[in-house]
């Protein structure tokens, strides 16, 4: 392994390293279309690394860039449209409205990544929220079709076997659409129907209220403010400490690494960015009494946004997701099980809209046959959030990042827009337009929209 | 190429020289053996090789309709599903579904999806019933559907153009269209429950009040059907009888007799049902419904289009594959932006038919535009159309249609209590799946082209 100081071929020598580490990997990689190595990786300055990422952006490949720009847009023009909108009591209030956008998001970015599309999302999370509010109704009290004597599980209990169920229900999806290659299109378009009906019967008609505190809490309980300052330390300080050292050891042993500066000034912003959350988070924000702290919520979203993370760009089985979606065939004859990857996303996709479930019932309490169908309208919406952060609907491009980014623009239009009073209808409105925008930046940044290509 | 002038065999199938190559770009068998069938034996056993290949055509649908209608009428208290009350109900319940699915079809040909077409539908809706109203604008009928229709076409005309010249996918951009005019019909109602009726005495706006609550006179509708199974079976008949004077391909004329003879026995059956007066003890109605002959004329225009136009066959050849279209020259953004166009259009009318379904009355609650989006997919899916592109017909629509309506209807009335709201989701959405796992296993046989298992 070649060492930076003493080797004079500083550039060449590190990105052959880099991809010594990566050697398993490179056909995969290869396969799924990717660039070796992006070349901010082996900038040594932050000018130079600046310089880099910058000519990158230019060269169509712009990651996160035009949905941090939408949210700055989005965010000073509501905020100057009306200063309520980033008070405290607003924030906190945007951020509960985003999660089921974020989870949902985050839920389709398993199926986008491998080039799919999974539509029952929404309603399995609608089904999770009903499954879990009948689980949970104390002896004697259900309505429920399919367990008249009511269940009275514990509040984690329940909380395990509607994940447990929706799992299952990702399973028989991804089998259809693995084993025998339907179209997941159909699939979750009939498995969207079939979950609507289930639905409707385990909820038998009735409204069903989420008699349980901690259930009630996940969504809308919240930390007392120094807890709030406590976990914003530690998170804060966790990230910093293993960026900072997994940077330094990487430099130390000669690999590609950004600049200290750079690594610094990443840190940094985290840091300031939780400041402000839980600032505005530790403001009182009743109309009466006193509401402050940090909502559950919010540890929870970034919770799965890390565990999804860690899968998806840390593991094997992220790195065949990214491969399958870049070029299933060359990623079949590298050797990856394709029916099983396949299968597993939509999996992972249908539990994460089970979490989104649990935060759905939270929310809701009471549980109607009206919240139910509105569960649906959250699909399309979640595929937006996930299109506007940056995920390609052709397979092999995406993070689970870009769904929480994108919740927070769907969010925070939703909220704006709500503010001024604006009617739901032309919310609709706005959030086309802004669809279509990021479907027309994706296109104009990969080089498209050349008349007479097919 | 004249048609008297071909006398020999082999000249025949040069008569469609000009698309040849295209024919093959879609990766279409060159020309079904059935065609080619000189006698009615042959052409059974052609067809029989046809449906052991794998191309089943219309027949599973066909056979899932009749067991369902079995079924249905075993189940149901008192039997009652095949009165002829219900089943006149069940095709005008059905009308919307049929002719946004023919609609829907002609994008999904092209390989494509469109699912803003509920939305859209709503809009034309609301476009010409706004247009119809007393005392103002009050335009005559046949000039609000005209601008409705107009106004639908220009909004697929502009979706087509984001997905034809900037290549956007289809999906993103149609998305966008389905939230973008969901929110626009609210607005054009003026308010979510504001509502705009049609007042079914005033002769103007009845015309669009009758389009599912009219029914023509008996006597009249039997003379029409008359006259209309005449032409189109002389049609029918000199068109194929000249084929054979010319010496080119035609079916054999037992099949033409065939053909003709269902033709009228559908007519006479259509007509026997719809006869019956189904309004009970203490009103008379009776009589064809509007909307039969005007799905049908539908229908009409659509398979024209699509099976004797140029246009039709540039649609088919992109579907099949684009890269081959273009190259044999198609205009692959012009085809896709009028398919988005004419799909929108028609969607337009759908919408028209929904505020008529529910008796004149237009508000955002007549139709969820999601759930008519999914719905004309599953109809068209179940009635035989790919979603791969290249494989469809708009007779695939109404047949999807049909068996949507006819199951939702029949669950509705086996007095399942609660649980017959939940079925009508899950049937459904069970028969989508059967029905693409039918399509998905029978293709499995294939090596060679689209139709080859993917990847």
């Amino acid at each position: 392994m070649a060492r930076i100081d003493s080797d004079p071929l500083t550039v060449p020598v590190a990105a052959n390293s880099s991809s010594d580490v990566a050697g398993a990997n490179v056909d995969l990689t290869a396969a799924a279309g990717v660039e070796e190595v992006p070349p901010e990786l082996v900038a040594q300055s932050m000018g130079e690394y600046l310089r880099v990422y910058w000519r990158r952006v230019r060269g169509g490949d712009s990651g996160v860039l035009p949905v941090v720009v939408g949210i700055i847009l989005v965010y000073v023009a509501f905020q100057i449209a009306d200063s309520k909108f980033l008070g405290a009591q607003n924030v906190v209030n945007l951020l509960e409205q985003s999660s089921i956008y974020m989870l949902l998001a985050m839920a389709e970015i398993f199926a986008l990544l491998l080039g799919e599309i999974d539509l029952s999302t929404g309603l399995v999370m609608g089904l999770a929220a009903v499954t879990l509010a009948e689980l949970v109704q104390p002896a004697g009290a259900a309505n429920c079709a399919l367990c008249p004597h009511g269940l009275a599980f514990p509040w984690w209990l329940a909380i395990i076997v509607t994940l447990l169920i929706c799992m299952g229900i990702g399973g028989i999806q991804g089998t259809m659409i693995a084993r025998f290659r339907m179209p997941s299109f159909i699939v979750t378009l009939g498995g969207l129907l079939i979950l609507e009906g289930v639905s409707l019967i385990v909820l038998n008609g009735n409204p069903v209220r989420l008699g349980n505190l901690q259930l009630y809490d996940i969504f809308w309980g919240h930390f007392s403010t120094m807890v709030g300052w406590i976990l914003l330390a530690v998170v804060v300080v966790a990230t910093g400490v293993s960026w900072w050292f997994r940077d330094a050891s990487r430099r130390r042993r000669g690999l590609v690494a950004p600049p200290a500066s750079f690594t610094a000034i990443k840190i940094a912003a985290v840091a300031v960015a939780g400041v402000v959350v839980v600032l505005l988070c530790n403001e009182n924000r009743a109309h009466f009494g006193i509401i402050e702290g940090v909502p559950y919520l919010i540890p929870i979203v970034f919770a799965v946004l890390f565990a999804w993370t860690i899968l998806l760009q840390r593991t094997r089985f992220g790195r065949y997701v990214y491969a399958i979606g870049g070029n299933p065939e060359a990623a079949r004859r590298a050797g990856v099980n394709l029916p099983s990857i396949r299968t597993w996303c939509f999996v992972l996709a249908a539990l994460t809209a089970g979490i989104a479930g649990i935060l759905f019932a939270s929310w809701q309490v009471f549980l109607t046959t009206n919240i139910i169908k509105s569960a649906n309208s959250y699909v399309l919406l979640a595929v937006a959030a996930a299109v506007i952060g940056g995920t390609s609907l052709f397979g092999g491009r995406g993070k689970t990042i870009h769904g929480v980014l994108g919740g927070i623009v769907i969010g925070g239009i939703y909220n704006g827009l709500y503010l001024l009073g604006v009617q739901s209808e032309w919310v609709d409105v706005g959030i086309a337009l802004v669809l279509l925008a990021a479907g027309t930046i994706d296109v104009l940044s990969r080089g498209g929209g050349r008349p007479g290509t097919t | 190429m004249t048609l008297t002038q071909g006398t020999l065999e082999p000249v025949a199938p040069g008569e469609a020289a000009p698309d040849v190559d295209l024919t093959a770009a879609a990766g279409v068998a060159e020309v079904p053996p059935e065609i080619l069938a000189q006698s009615l034996g042959e052409y059974f056993r052609a067809y029989w090789q046809k449906l052991k290949g794998g191309d089943s055509g219309l027949l599973p649908v066909l056979v899932a309709m009749v067991i369902v209608a079995i079924a249905f009428e075993l189940i149901t208290p008192e039997n009652a599903f095949l009165r002829p009350s219900n089943l006149v109900y069940i095709f005008e319940l059905s009308t919307v579904y049929m002719v946004l699915s023919m609609g829907e079809i002609v994008v999904l040909l092209l390989g494509e999806l469109d699912l803003s077409i509920g939305a859209v539908a709503l809009m034309g809706g609301v476009i010409a019933y706004k247009l119809i109203q007393t005392p103002s604008p009050n335009f005559p009928w046949w000039a609000a559907i005209l601008v409705s229709l107009l106004c639908c076409g220009v909004i697929g005309g502009l979706q087509g153009i984001l997905v034809a010249r900037v290549r956007i996918p289809a999906f993103v951009v149609t998305l966008g269209g389905f939230l973008f005019f969901t929110g626009m019909i609210v607005i054009l109602l003026g308010g979510a429950d504001t509502s705009l009726g049609l007042d079914p005495t005033n002769p103007n706006q009845a015309v669009l009040y009758n389009l599912e609550q009219g029914n023509i006179n008996v006597v009249v509708s039997w003379v029409a059907t008359g006259v209309v199974v005449v032409i189109l079976g002389s049609i029918t008949w000199f068109r194929a009888a000249s084929r054979r004077r010319s010496g080119l391909v035609a079916p054999p004329a037992s099949l033409a007799a065939i053909r003709i003879a269902l033709m009228a026995a559908a007519a006479v059956a259509v007509l026997a049902i719809c006869t019956v007066n189904r309004g009970g003890v203490f009103a008379t109605i009776q009589g064809l419904p509007w909307v039969i002959p005007v799905v049908l004329g539908i229908l009409g225009f659509w398979t024209l289009l699509l099976q004797q136009t140029r246009y039709g066959r540039y649609v088919y050849a992109i579907g099949g594959n684009p890269e081959a279209a273009r190259r044999a020259g198609v205009s692959l953004p012009w085809i896709r932006t009028w398919s988005f166009a004419l799909c929108s259009a028609t969607a337009g009318f759908a919408g028209i038919l929904l505020g008529s379904f529910y008796y004149g009355q237009y508000s955002s609650n007549v139709g969820d535009p999601g759930q008519l989006v999914l719905y004309s997919v599953a109809a068209a899916v179940i009635g035989g159309t790919s979603l791969f592109g290249g494989r469809g017909k708009a007779i695939h629509g109404v047949l999807g249609g049909l068996l949507i309506g006819a199951i939702a209807y029949g669950v509705s009335l086996m007095n399942l209590g609660t649980l017959s709201i939940p079925l009508e989701y899950i049937l459904p959405g069970a028969v989508l799946l059967l029905a693409v796992l039918v399509d998905v296993l029978s293709r499995r046989g294939a090596r060679t082209g689209k139709d080859a298992a993917r990847v």
